[in-house]
């Protein structure tokens, strides 16, 4: 990077810079104008013009003189000045820039929202879809660089309600619409940084019942990740019918090269997957880096309570934060398959009693996993199973089940187990 | 400056209209007791400590400090006095018309907004504690409970708002809210139809108290009947201090054992390990597993073995004459099979939905909890 640039360089930079931008709006280029609105991505270009900016200080004057650019003048003045405070950052680790930054995207965006309001096309959509994302990140940083001198970090719950105000102008009818998933997407973001979760609702509820909206019409990578995070939110509310089709929707579209996405939409899905009866394959598990999951599938083939019981408190804190825990914790209900193994066990050996297991069988097979459970309470366990039609049969009251001759124990087949 | 914490604090929604201005505000409805800021020390380790979880409002306005010296505002008594608006523990001499400044008890305000309000009607910590502590001595009294709890819990209402207000967060202030809770927990249990606080105040209460998970307890049991936030959602955000705590583990696993339907251990390991006031939240959940218990019983029995009551009883901590009328109120049959009562296997499927205070409540069978329940720690 160039410390130094002469003046006449500089100079040369910031118009090349204008024109540029003058030649985007014009031509209604919404690729060309996204790009000279990317502040953080480090594009060498951007750098060359912080650079330029830093030397030539007045650049402002440039934009005034300019004729094709200084009608937008209320754009691009903040814009410069974000880009210089972005790249002192680099140099000089200066909070103060950081921090005005996203209110002084945000203060002055709203012109350039107003701009776009009135330009009759969507074309510059793509550009409004950068500068959402750049609010979104330059406030994460902003928040993290505050929190770390113990300050209030408070700039990306700004950064919420600003791209509320971008989602109602977008919200309308016309081609700009079709922007408005992605916006939702970076407020989906946001909360889940936040842990403001409970504020996607309305979002949501604007997306899925709005008449101007067509699913279908947006582009599939919004999609994708409006799937991905409304996938997320059944789950909290265990909602598995609807998290199953959510994410797996998601899965399907997701680039196969594309691993940490998958990995993500894994790692909520294969809880899921697991209170409807289907395991996936170790292989899996260890191609995305989800072994914490390893014990669990193999308790569930085991029919080993203990282990699945330990395998959550391995990994709780994991589980905890991803929201999955109380999800797992219900397993437990297939892992008293155990008695399946049981009945397996006895049609070896007598299959004309097999169907018949006395509780003390099980009693004893649970203390094999160091489980400890008196007669009472594998009895209520068994009538538990039974009444969930996890099992079919007949408890007597000499402490016996009687296994149903057919199908005792139903498959999941994709329904979950009720609550 | 009164004006951005007032509308920080007020119940609406507001909209940032103005683009000039640079206050943003989240579009959330804000509950005046949602705000309240929480105090941003390391007392608790999260979890990640890169994600942040706790929501902070920003520290730079400064704190509302009250200086009413009474239980009530001057103005607020002259007022409600010229309206007749006093509660009967507020009576001079049982006069309508008349009180005093030792028995007028600020009323909770549900439209306040703090943008009128002046220091001069707000209570600082020392005036509220005083007033708590007058408001719970007034359950010694002989009056009825239900009057009592109607009057106690408004006014501690207006405690909590005026704690709210001022933004106090001290030691002092979590043992008033932690006394508050315990009266609300007991006077739940008392009477199940009053009122409860409203939930997200609870919740705010938890995550400052750091030792007392009595109410974290109640929250987390009660959370399916909570609109906002799932108990998963709730779970990410508990500092991790809290979640291992003793409470903590025992709330989680009668939790577990309620959502798996293990009938037998949730009773059990009530009776054997709850406090008092634990004992007080789970109680109304109580009926329902038992209910869950005779329909299990009933649809996995065998119609030729009805199930002996007798060992039902014990395994429900029951009486057996209320097991009875438990199975009447289930719908479910018995009869006399010569030993003693049995319940009928009928394999009813139509029924077999137990909703949650559907049930008549009968009492746990159990010395340990009587004596508890006799001990009761002073409020």
């Amino acid at each position: 990077m160039a410390a130094y640039m002469s003046m006449g360089e500089a100079h040369r930079q910031i118009t090349e810079y204008l024109n540029r931008f003058s030649y985007a709006v014009s031509s209604q280029d919404g690729k060309s104008l996204s790009r000279l609105l990317s502040i953080s991505s480090s594009s060498s270009s951007l750098q060359f013009l912080a650079d330029a900016l830093n030397t030539f200080q007045d650049a402002n004057r440039i934009i005034r003189q300019s004729e094709k650019c200084s009608q937008y003048a209320d754009i691009l003045v903040p814009v410069f000045r974000a880009l210089q405070s972005y790249q002192l950052r680099n140099l000089v680790e200066s909070y103060l820039a950081l921090k005005k930054l996203p209110t002084l995207l945000m203060e002055n965006y709203s012109a350039f929202i107003q701009e776009f309001r009135n330009w009759e096309s969507a074309w510059a959509l793509e550009a409004l879809c950068v500068i959402a994302y750049e609010i979104r990140i330059l406030a994460e940083r902003a928040d993290k660089e505050l929190a770390s001198i113990g300050k209030t970090p408070e700039k990306l719950k700004g950064a919420g309600s600003f791209l509320m105000k971008v989602f109602g102008v977008l919200a309308g009818k016309g081609p700009k619409r079709v922007g408005a998933l992605y916006v939702t997407c970076q407020l989906f973001k946001i909360y889940f940084k936040l842990g403001t979760v409970h504020l996607c609702r309305s979002v949501i509820r604007s997306i899925e019942t709005a008449r101007i909206f067509e699913f279908e019409e947006f582009p599939v990578r919004d999609k994708f990740t409006y799937m991905y995070y409304t996938g997320r939110l059944e789950v909290y509310n265990e909602n598995f019918p609807a998290t199953d089709h959510k994410l797996s929707y998601a899965l399907t579209r997701c680039s196969p090269l594309k691993e940490a996405n998958i990995r993500m939409i894994l790692k909520y899905l294969i809880p899921v997957k697991l209170s409807i009866g289907i395991l996936p394959r170790n292989l899996l598990l260890d191609k995305y880096n989800l072994t914490e999951y390893k014990n669990v599938v193999l308790a569930l083939k085991r029919g080993d309570l203990r282990l699945l019981r330990h395998a959550l408190e391995e990994h709780e804190d994991r589980f905890l934060r991803s929201g999955v825990y109380l999800v797992l914790e219900k397993l437990e209900l297939q892992v008293y398959r155990l008695i399946k193994k049981i009945y397996i066990i006895q049609k070896q050996k007598d299959p004309n009693k097999a169907h018949q297991i006395k509780l003390e069988v099980i009693v004893k097979a649970l203390k094999w996993f160091e489980m400890d459970m008196d007669v009472d309470e594998v009895e209520c366990i068994v009538s538990i199973l039974i009444y969930k039609n996890l099992m079919k049969g007949i408890l007597l009251t000499s402490k016996v089940v009687v296994l149903s001759k057919q199908d005792p124990f139903p498959k999941l087949n994709g329904k979950p187990v009720t609550s | 400056m009164a004006d951005r914490r007032g509308q920080r604090q007020r119940h609406m929604i507001t909209r940032n209209n103005s683009s000039s201005s640079s206050s943003f505000k989240s579009h959330r409805p804000s509950n005046p007791n949602t705000n309240a800021k929480i105090t941003r020390t390391n007392k608790f380790a999260t979890v990640n400590p890169d994600n942040n979880d706790n929501i902070d409002d920003p520290q730079d306005i400064p704190n509302l400090v009250g200086t009413c010296p009474f239980m009530c505002p001057v103005e607020e008594r002259a007022r409600r006095e010229r309206l007749r608006d006093l509660a009967v523990f507020e009576r001079l001499h049982g006069n309508p018309a008349k009180t005093s400044s030792t028995l007028a008890v600020k009323k909770f305000c549900r439209t306040i907004s703090t943008n009128n309000v002046q220091a001069s009607d707000v209570r600082p910590v020392t005036v509220l504690e005083d007033t708590l502590n007058y408001l719970l001595n007034l359950l010694k009294s002989d009056c009825h409970f239900e009057v009592v709890h109607d009057f106690i819990f408004d006014r501690t209402r207006s405690i909590r708002q005026d704690l709210t207000m001022q933004n106090v967060t001290s030691d002092q202030a979590i043992h008033m809210y932690e006394r508050m809770v315990k009266f609300h927990i007991i006077s739940h249990h008392r009477l199940p139809n009053c009122g409860s606080p409203n939930q997200i105040e609870l919740h705010i209460l938890f995550i400052r108290m750091k030792q007392n998970s009595i109410h974290i307890m109640c929250f987390s049991i009660s959370v399916p009947d909570n609109q906002g936030e799932s108990l998963s959602q709730w779970f990410r955000r508990v500092p991790f201090v809290i979640m291992k705590s003793k409470e903590m583990c025992f709330a989680r696993r009668i939790l577990r054992y309620f959502r798996l339907g293990n009938y037998k251990q949730f009773i059990y390991t009530t009776e054997a390990e709850a406090s008092y006031l634990q004992y007080c939240i789970i109680e109304p959940y109580i009926s329902e597993v038992r209910a869950l218990a005779l329909y299990c019983v009933n649809y996995g029995g065998y119609k030729l073995q009805p199930y002996p009551l007798t060992h039902l009883s014990n395994l429900l901590m029951m009486q057996e004459s209320d097991l009875e009328s438990l199975c009447i109120d289930c719908g479910l049959q018995t009869s006399t099979d010569g030993i003693g009562k049995v319940l009928l296997s009928t394999k009813l499927t139509d029924t077999c939905n137990p909703k949650r205070g559907y049930h008549k409540y009968y009492e746990l069978v159990s010395e340990r909890l009587e004596r508890l329940s006799a001990e009761l720690s002073e409020l």
